[in-house]
């Protein structure tokens, strides 16, 4: 049995029902009913070291020092940002898949046309995400300060994109297999449309996305929160 | 003769959730289900970020087999729960921050309560009762009275 964290007298570390040591002025209430329970001392061994760690990594994100990964999907969800700037841009149609019998699926079979974005080097002012549980939406925004949101390799599936963009040296209508601004993440199937840059700058960026991954996701000032309406 | 039945299971149910840290294991399993849930991404574009969305689907896999592993094999439930709780603050880096928060926290109230599980114990309501007769023994110990609750 492991260390014997717990102090109380009468801990019984140990199974057998061998009577507390100080207690044996009522040894009649020694015997077990041979059923497990917690002691609170002893999950609290690990449970502050648990806590601690937790609130460090919070910490650490909300100052931007630890990158996160994010990837969710099944639901649509909205990211806006007041301003994106971009190195190395590839943009293709391509074709996501619900899970089979998923409930989201509707009359669309499933199958859901995206535009996939893949941006080598991002950094975002203000940026916000939130997704739509029906009826309270689950809000993240981050950035708000003096330092931006930065992502590497970020990969977004989505289904509406509006803002005001500006490209540096944009090649339309390439195979999207011969991509190759956006390093080796942003090359997508044979035979379809795509179109890439150097750079890529967005003012007021508003996507409804399927998916969304980034290698590093890096989130300063982040906020968390339940709010009664989206970005 | 069915209502004999399911009093019968359910006692065999009780009897072996008494055997094992049967919340903290759920609890941990569940942790996991939910950080995969919110997962759920095409797994091309997992693919396509490499080892890091791999990685996001692993740790919340291993929090699903420690918690049902320490159901399995309770006896092992030191190792499952150290395992599990560093998956779960894992899951923070990799998954969604830990299943935006709830997965994570489940996983390490999980991990915590198995982690200071203990077989064969007694009751509360008698370890109370036991504790106090423990304090007013040390407390007022006249020899007279001590020696009454020893002959009782």
């Amino acid at each position: 049995m492991a260390s014997s964290s717990d102090l109380t007298p009468s801990a019984g570390n140990t199974p057998d029902p061998v009577s507390g040591q100080e207690s044996g002025t009522v040894p009649e209430a020694v015997a077990t009913t041979g059923r497990g329970r917690v002691r609170l001392r002893r999950a609290a061994v690990l449970a502050v070291p648990a806590a601690a760690v937790t609130a460090g990594l919070a910490i650490l994100t909300a100052q931007g020092a630890l990158g996160v990964q994010f990837a969710i999907s099944g639901m649509p969800f909205t990211v806006t940002a007041t301003e994106l700037d971009g190195n190395g841009f590839a943009q293709f149609g391509g074709l996501d898949n619900m899970a089979e019998g998923s409930p989201n699926a509707g009359d669309t079979g499933g199958q859901v046309l995206v535009v996939t974005s893949v941006i080598k080097e991002a950094e975002l002012t203000k940026l916000c995400q939130s997704v739509d549980l029906g009826g309270t939406n689950l809000l993240i925004t981050a950035g708000g300060g003096t330092t931006r949101v930065s992502a590497k390799d970020l990969t977004t599936d989505s289904t509406e994109l509006s803002g005001d963009a500006a490209f540096d040296n944009i090649e339309i209508g390439n195979d999207a297999s011969t991509l190759d601004k956006a390093g080796p993440k942003g090359r997508g199937p044979i035979g379809v449309f795509s179109q890439q840059a150097d750079t890529v700058h967005i003012k007021n960026l508003r996507q409804t996305n399927y998916a969304t991954t980034a290698g590093v996701f890096k989130l300063p000032g982040l906020k968390m929160r339940f709010s009664g309406s989206g970005c | 003769m069915p209502g004999d039945r399911r009093r019968g299971l359910r006692a065999a149910f009780r009897d072996w959730r008494s055997g094992r840290p049967f919340w903290g294991g759920l609890l941990l399993a569940l942790a996991g289900a939910e950080v995969l849930l919110t997962m759920k991404a095409s797994l091309k574009v997992v693919l396509h970020v490499g080892m890091q969305g791999v990685a996001g689907y692993l740790l919340p896999v291993v929090m699903l087999l420690c918690g049902l592993l320490v159901l399995v094999n309770p006896s092992q439930r030191l190792f499952y729960s150290l395992i599990g709780v560093l998956a779960s603050l894992g899951t923070w880096v990799t998954s969604n921050l830990g299943g935006f928060v709830v997965g994570l926290l489940l996983g390490c109230t999980g991990s915590c309560l198995v982690f200071g599980w203990l077989p064969d114990q007694e009751s509360r309501r008698d370890r109370r009762r036991r504790r106090k007769a423990a304090r007013v023994a040390r407390t007022a110990p006249p020899p007279l009275e001590r020696g009454a609750g020893e002959a009782a």
